[in-house]
């Protein structure tokens, strides 16, 4: 589905340069075909398996991702640009990235390590006063969340954190099947989540830190 | 327990919000004598696919749903079928046996439209525990992977039906910041209402759950 048919074919997105939406609408690519992949279920090995830095390098990933998330759901709250159902809808979303910055903050504390500081972030002008371009970016970034999740199931070694992830990742879930509710896209993209390597996700990402 | 009581229960046992408890949140739900193999863990998994399968096969031909909400749960039935599908195949390719269908009794939940989705919602969240509560007994990280994939779509499902119904977004649609594990009792105690006769509860199904 393009934003086309979405919005009544009024501009959603608008990045800084070509390279960055090109970046961003990759990533809606790979979010598909990471969820076809899945179909396939079992059979195929773990496509998450990649070099990983342990588990701290692993929870300052998330981190970094629950910042961003953190900080685009405070900025659209905020935005006035969603009322009734939609707002009530994604307020607690914005509640929970909150809770997950916390809470990753500090296990990694607890766990002997050194949570990283927020980035500086940035969006396309409009984010958070059009209401199609706030919830089209908030979709995208729920997907990109459950993939970046799941792509680090099998590599986090700690079982408790491993836990932690999981259900945080749940939540991921619920937030992307009702953000594509919302914006008429489809809940229910695969059977299976999709998974995503580090690279992918970060690579993605990239258009919205500034620093 | 009576299927009313199950469903008045339901929002007793998934708290409504857990905060920041996810520091405390562990597999210790899931005590050490839950489960002795991936097999099991995967046998027992697949019990509560068949619940849910079956639950959408007969609610999907009830008729109840129109427009947007019967898409959505035709989508939600057929997802459930690809998860028996793949674990009855897993369970092959590890040299297991899969549990057969347990048989079923729905009672009236397909009375309605309402009674339909909120078993629906119980079902859905039933089994976002489930997967929660027992993924730290699985050693295969293939497996692993596509358990917790399948815990993610069980997450959709929930949140898109609470939705359908208009719940309250916390504690209805949402669970919270953070998705709360179940234990197996927890969950045989809550499933066992739907698994129909005492021919189920000796089968091979219920007697894996």
């Amino acid at each position: 589905m393009t934003n086309k048919e979405i919005f009544n074919g009024e501009a959603v997105m608008s990045f800084d340069n070509e390279h960055d939406r090109r970046n961003f609408l990759k990533w809606a690519g790979i979010v598909g075909v990471g969820s076809s992949l899945a179909v396939a279920g079992f059979s195929r090995g773990s496509v998450s398996a990649q070099a990983g830095g342990g588990d701290i390098d692993i929870l300052n990933y998330a981190l970094t991702l629950e910042y961003l998330e953190a900080d685009f759901y405070n900025q659209g709250v905020d935005g006035g640009a969603l009322s009734g159902r939609e707002l009530a809808l994604v307020t607690p979303i914005r509640d929970h990235e909150d809770a997950h910055v916390a809470a990753l903050t500090s296990t990694i504390s607890d766990l002997g390590g050194t949570p990283v500081k927020s980035p500086k972030f940035k969006y396309p002008e409009g984010t958070f006063t059009k209401k199609a371009a706030f919830l089209e970016t908030a979709s995208v970034f729920e997907e990109l969340g459950v993939t970046a999740y799941h792509g680090q199931v099998t590599l986090i070694k700690n079982v408790d954190i491993l836990a932690a992830a999981a259900a945080i990742a749940g939540v991921e879930s619920r937030h992307a099947a009702i953000l594509a509710d919302l914006i008429g896209g489809n809940p229910f993209p695969a059977p299976v989540e999709g998974t995503a390597t580090m690279k992918q996700v970060l690579e993605a990402a990239t258009p919205f830190i500034k620093s | 327990m009576d299927r009313r009581i199950f469903l008045k229960g339901s929002a007793a046992v998934i708290p409504a919000s857990v905060g920041l408890q996810m520091l405390s949140t562990r597999f210790a739900y899931a005590q050490s004598a839950d489960f002795g193999s991936d097999e099991d863990v995967l046998n027992y998994a697949l019990t509560l696919e068949f619940l849910e399968s079956e639950f959408y096969r007969q609610g999907n031909g009830a008729g109840l749903l129109s427009g947007k909400e019967a898409e959505y749960a035709k989508t939600i039935g057929a997802d459930e079928d690809a998860h028996v599908a793949a674990i009855t195949d897993t369970i092959m390719k590890i040299g297991g046996t899969p549990v057969e269908a347990p048989g079923v009794d729905f009672g009236e939940a397909f009375a309605s439209r309402e009674s339909f989705l909120e078993t629906a919602h119980v079902f859905e969240n039933l089994g976002v525990g489930a997967y929660l509560g027992a993924a730290g007994f699985i050693q295969n990280k293939d497996i692993l992977q596509a358990a917790a994939g399948i815990f993610g779509v069980e997450a959709r499902h929930a949140a898109v039906i609470g939705n359908m119904l208009g719940l309250e977004p916390e504690g209805g649609v949402y669970m919270g910041s953070t998705e709360t594990a179940q234990d197996k009792a927890a969950v045989l105690e809550a499933a066992t209402p739907f698994l129909a006769g005492a021919g189920a509860m000796t089968g091979g199904a219920a007697a894996t759950l």
